[in-house]
């Protein structure tokens, strides 16, 4: 919210004159041109790039990723943090095929995964709101954890036999579109209005921009910090059945690598690691960026081995040029 | 009047800047001779900081010149100033708290072995013999970070005077310090201007303005009104050019001493080592001073009452017991706090300013949590007409506002919040004089509507301008109560200073003591 409108009154000082903050400005758009940049190189280099297909297909890519960074655009607004979200992605992602497994029942499965994320986030909320130490530590060590727990439950080999979800979330499309880009859709839309409309979400940008504030103000701190991240934990919840649902399987490693990927595109996005700023939408295009960029280095030909190289340079050179305030 | 230009230690010509449009600093001439303390007074928004932002390096000017010693710049850069030797000591000295104060001296410079270590010896002498030199009595070893402010920036003098500047800019140099510390600051910057360095003063307080000052430069809306020799200024003369037009001097006749209810009641409240057994009534309408030294106590009674922190001891707030567990509960009870420290401890900086008024009370503004943006917008428009917070604009960043209007964006929060009962620190520092008067005003006129205002402040004149009564902290015990009415600031002062107490800041004695018989 105070996002675009720090942007409009900078725009109307912009037309009253001065060279250096329309360069500010390029700086804000960095995301924008990057994406358009990418799109034109791409589409000349393989016209395939550009069919309805193939931009339903990163979309299809995106997803899990897209609700995970959605999640943790919540927390990088109230300076908080959670770097465990990748290893939360596999433990609940097992627990659900694990359920499904046991129970024969899709529905079970998908709200044992869903409460497994919740969960945690919670224990991450109380953790954070009750200690000295950072966010980063705390997490960082509930990643450790976590990815230890997802190799004991599932005993280190996929978990196999996810029944109906496979074909709804693997398969399924309404309008052509799959299911998982409706889910992505569906949490980007309910984080805007959180942030944008929410006391919870207002009381995220006031911890994120002052915390001493907030609390002279009256907010509870602790509370709305475990319930942001317990928000967080539930958001992953969801990640971990779609990503589930579309490999058909749950891996103890299938979410090592989403946290930061994830906060890549936040912080791509525009939203600072010191918090009390930031727009979901900001996430959506860096998480985009991210799907954009492996797209058209797979029809470009780029090898495997070069792509991580790529990104991170990608990543690098976006966050460095992204609002030079 | 022709000065010699040999003589000037700086002189910056027809200075011009403009931010978004609109004129900081229009063609502003602006020196110092050797050996001058120079005082820069100006209301909030008159170009004050500008100027001094752009004299440090901090900022190029749009247009102008600037000239150090013999050579002219067009702008300057932190590093050309610290070659033509412009130090700036800020409110928060940019020093190093876990490096010794011999380090903190030398950083950058340190003197080396032969080895190239630091030669911590000759360094720890060096510094030494610098402190004695400045008549500063500040042992070298001990770390920065476990000296109080005062001696914090004495150090990050000593440093500048090692940087052998010949200009020091000194901002807001007293915000933090009583005033012993003050008085002590002032016999160094007297000593330092003596040794030939050019001063230049920027303080909202003319009282010391006019004490430290040889002359005076006054800036209104960008431009320069004027330069006047101290010895020919006064108070009410610089508030002329201040502000365009005289001020009526305040001269409290009568003050209100009866009041048709007890709002807030304080029995024997205790906190060890900070509050001994204060006990206090404050009247529905009335407006209780609180005054005192640095550690007398006066943020601890601020922070018991508005629920920061514990204490032993009742309080009972509109005839029921009141016990706050928290900030939350004070707030809920209708007792809000408003902070000295707005950056650190009040404003949410990059929100805007109608979130910054709603943040206490945004359950009046939300139905299932669900906020009502419109609702929000139009509360905080009507707040900024009510206390005159100016631009008129809800959704612009806080940040942006000028201090005066931030306060007043403090204050628009708790009175958003439905306080009752108001406990403020410091309500009106760093804030020009008009502004100044505004805030006075509307904490009358909460008053008037029944609510009880209770701050803490070391402002004289703010004290007996705007109290009903004033209250005299020492060692955390009331040790006078006094009426405004017919009180003059000498007559407070001597109060706060009445006797040598034992917890007193005795850090600079050698002068503080000395200062002490001033008064």
């Amino acid at each position: 919210m105070s996002e675009a409108i720090s942007t409009r009154s900078e725009v109307k000082g912009n037309d009253a004159k001065a060279g250096r903050l329309k360069f500010a400005n390029i700086g804000r758009y960095t995301l924008v041109l990057t994406l358009i940049v990418i799109i034109v190189l791409t589409a000349i280099g393989n016209p395939r790039f550009l069919s309805t297909n193939n931009l339903l297909n990163i979309l299809f890519q995106v997803s899990a990723l897209g609700i995970v960074a959605f999640g943790q655009t919540i927390l990088l607004v109230s300076a908080g943090l959670d770097l465990s979200v990748g290893a939360m992605l596999s433990v609940a992602g097992i627990v659900t095929a694990l359920t499904i497994a046991a129970t024969g029942s899709v529905l079970l499965g998908v709200l044992a995964g869903l409460a497994t994320g919740l969960v945690i986030g919670a224990i991450n909320g109380m953790l954070v709101a009750t200690n000295r130490a950072t966010p980063f530590i705390i997490t960082l060590g509930m990643m450790t954890f976590l990815q230890g727990v997802a190799i004991i439950i599932s005993g280190g080999s996929p978990v196999n036999g996810t029944g109906g979800l496979f074909d709804f979330i693997g398969f399924g499309s309404l309008a052509t579109i799959p299911y998982p880009v409706y889910v992505m859709a569906i949490v980007l839309v309910v984080v805007f209005f959180l942030l944008r409309n929410s006391v919870l979400g207002r009381y995220a940008f006031a911890i994120g921009g002052n915390e001493e504030a907030a609390r002279l103000s009256g907010i509870p701190i602790a509370r709305i910090k475990i319930a942001l991240y317990a928000i967080n934990g539930l958001i992953v919840g969801v990640a971990a059945v779609v990503l589930t649902g579309i490999l058909d399987s749950a891996l103890p490693n299938m979410g090592t690598g989403y946290e930061l990927r994830a906060i890549a595109a936040v912080v791509i996005g525009g939203t600072p690691l010191v918090g009390g700023r930031g727009t979901v939408l900001g996430t959506l295009g860096g998480v985009l960026l991210l799907g954009l960029v492996s797209n058209s280095m797979n029809l470009l030909g780029i090898g495997a081995n070069y792509q991580s190289a790529v990104l991170g340079l990608i990543i690098t050179a976006a966050v460095i040029l992204q609002r030079p305030r | 009047m022709v000065e010699g230009s040999e003589n000037l230690a700086i002189e910056a010509r027809r200075i011009s800047k403009s931010f978004f449009g609109a004129r900081a600093l229009k063609a502003v001439d602006f020196s110092v001779r050797r050996g001058e303390v120079h005082g820069l007074v100006g209301k909030n928004g008159a170009g004050k900081s500008t100027l001094v932002k752009i004299l440090a390096g901090a900022q190029p000017p749009d247009s102008g010149t600037i000239r150090v010693g013999e050579k002219t710049f067009e702008a300057l850069d932190p590093l050309t100033c610290g070659k033509a030797g412009i130090a700036v000591v800020h409110q928060n000295a940019e020093l190093h708290p876990e490096l010794s104060v011999a380090a903190n001296i030398f950083l950058g410079a340190e003197p080396r072995t032969r080895f190239g270590f630091v030669d911590e010896k000759t360094m720890a002498e060096e510094a030494r013999k610098l402190l004695e030199q400045l008549k500063l009595d500040i042992a070298v070893e001990r770390r920065l970070g476990d000296l109080d402010i005062a001696m914090r920036q004495q150090v990050a003098i000593a440093k500048a005077v090692r940087e052998k500047a010949r200009i020091l800019l000194l901002d807001e140099p007293t915000a933090a310090l009583n005033k012993s510390q003050a008085d002590f600051l002032f016999d160094l910057i007297r000593d330092l201007a003596e040794s030939g360095l050019a001063i230049v003063y920027i303080s909202h307080h003319l009282d010391e303005v006019l004490t430290i000052s040889n002359r005076i430069t006054v800036l209104r809306n960008g431009e320069k009104v004027g330069v006047v020799e101290a010895g020919e200024a006064d108070k009410e003369s610089l508030i002329a050019m201040m502000v365009g037009r005289a001020l009526e001097k305040t001269v409290r006749e009568s003050v209100t001493t009866a009041f048709p209810a007890v709002i807030l009641d304080l029995d024997a409240i205790t906190v060890p080592e900070k509050l001994d057994d204060v006990s206090l009534s404050l009247g529905r309408g009335e407006i209780i001073g609180v005054t005192g030294l640095m550690g007398s106590g006066t943020r601890e009674l601020a922070e018991v009452i508005s629920g920061v922190s514990r204490a032993s001891g009742t309080m009972t707030l509109e005839g029921k017991p009141y016990e706050p567990a928290s900030v939350r509960d004070a707030i809920a009870r209708g007792v809000v706090f408003i902070p000295e420290d707005m950056r650190e401890r009040g404003l949410v900086m990059p929100m805007s300013v109608g979130g910054n008024i709603s943040l206490a009370a945004l359950g009046n503004l939300a139905r299932l949590s669900w906020l009502n943006l419109g609702g929000e917008r139009k509360a905080a428009l009507s707040m900024s007409e009510r206390l005159d917070l100016v631009p008129r604009a809800p959704e612009k960043e806080v940040r942006f506002l000028s201090g005066g209007n931030q306060r007043k964006a403090l204050l628009g929060r708790a009175v958003f919040a439905g306080a009752k009962l108001f406990v403020l620190e410091e309500p009106t520092q760093g804030v020009d004089v008009e502004a100044q008067a505004q805030i006075h005003d509307h904490l009358r006129a909460l008053a008037a509507d029944g609510a009880g205002v209770i701050f803490m402040s070391t402002d004289l004149e703010e004290l007996i301008a705007l109290a009903d009564r004033i209250l005299v902290l020492r060692d955390g015990s009331i040790d006078a109560t006094l009426s405004p009415v017919g009180l003059t600031p000498e007559d407070l002062l001597t109060a706060i200073q009445a006797q040598p107490s034992a917890h007193a800041n005795t850090q600079s004695e050698p002068r503080s003591t000395k200062a002490a018989t001033h008064v």
